[in-house]
């Protein structure tokens, strides 16, 4: 089995969805860091280690979720840069959002995602997500080195 | 989350080693997964099944997968040529594949990550553990994660 991720960059507006997440990794006891930033823009500062987040303090993710509807930079924004990059542009992707619009859902595929899920409806989904993340991603799959 | 069809979409096996393939097909069936497994040992022919090319011509019979578990050493072509040329298809490029191999290096999981593998997984050593594997990815892949829509050529 892979070795877990450090930090997982979670890329999140909506304070109540981001306060969910965090709250289902934590019950899910998903040893992890997450490091959550609001928009696209701070997404691409950490992940480019720009001042405030140094690279020593702020290790590169090993996952990153990334919501798609964000102010400014969307989703699919970042992703398109991330894919573009020299170094980062392997590590694994999964999108967050609200409803699956098969639009969307390709979309993301098409710009390089790895994986897509659908915000739930309640606390008690958010768990089951978070714990089916961690069994998978954190667990089993095993991640590039970036 | 996706609904559920009346015909779920069947997953593509492209793994040589007939003792990986069987316990992985019987892990599927104890898993209760309901897709059907079809299984081919080499990676051109699985590249002329996802073309749909004779005797895999007809679509309804032989449909494209919704999800493909693919070794890298195969006979035939390998792993990361069948998916490099996957990627580039217009209509096939989308389906989620999760490479899964023996090959821990660096220089094999880089670049499979690099033609858009999905996911990266290392077969366990033994059969318990291959059932564990198959349970997260029915569990992941097949229950949680939205598939992307595949229209394949028409045949």
């Amino acid at each position: 089995m892979g070795p877990l991720a450090e930090v997982i960059l979670l890329v999140e507006d909506e304070p109540s969805d981001a306060h969910l997440l965090q709250r289902a990794f934590q019950k899910a006891q998903v040893p992890a860091r997450i490091v959550r930033v609001a928009d696209g823009d701070e997404a691409m500062a950490y992940l480019t280690g720009a001042a405030p987040w140094n690279r020593k303090e702020h290790p590169l993710p090993g996952i990153i979720m990334l919501d798609i509807k964000l102010p400014r930079r969307s989703g699919f924004e970042v992703l398109e840069w991330l894919r573009d990059q020299d170094v980062l542009r392997r590590i694994p992707v999964v999108m967050l959002s609200s409803s699956p619009l098969p639009h969307d859902v390709n979309r993301a595929y098409d710009l390089g995602a790895n994986s897509y899920l659908t915000k739930p409806q309640n606390p008690g989904e958010f768990v089951q997500l978070a714990c089916a993340f961690r069994d998978y991603w954190l667990c089993a799959n095993v991640d590039p080195v970036v | 989350m996706t609904d559920k069809r009346s015909e779920p979409g069947i997953i593509l096996l492209v793994e040589d080693e007939p003792t990986d393939a069987r316990l992985l097909m019987r892990a599927f069936q104890r898993a209760g997964v309901q897709n059907p497994v079809r299984h081919l040992p080499r990676g051109d022919t699985a590249l002329a099944y996802l073309r749909g090319l004779p005797p895999w011509d007809n679509r309804s019979e032989y449909p494209l997968p919704i999800l493909m578990i693919l070794d890298l050493k195969l006979p035939g072509m390998t792993g990361l040529e069948l998916l490099c040329w996957l990627r580039q298809q217009r209509q096939l490029r989308r389906i989620p594949v999760l490479i899964f191999t023996s090959e821990k290096d660096e220089s094999y999981m880089g670049p499979a990550y690099d033609a858009g593998a999905n996911s990266y997984l290392l077969k366990p050593a033994d059969s318990a553990e291959i059932e564990r594997v198959v349970d997260l990815i029915k569990n992941y892949w097949l229950a949680l994660n939205e598939a992307p829509l595949v229209v394949g050529p028409a045949t």
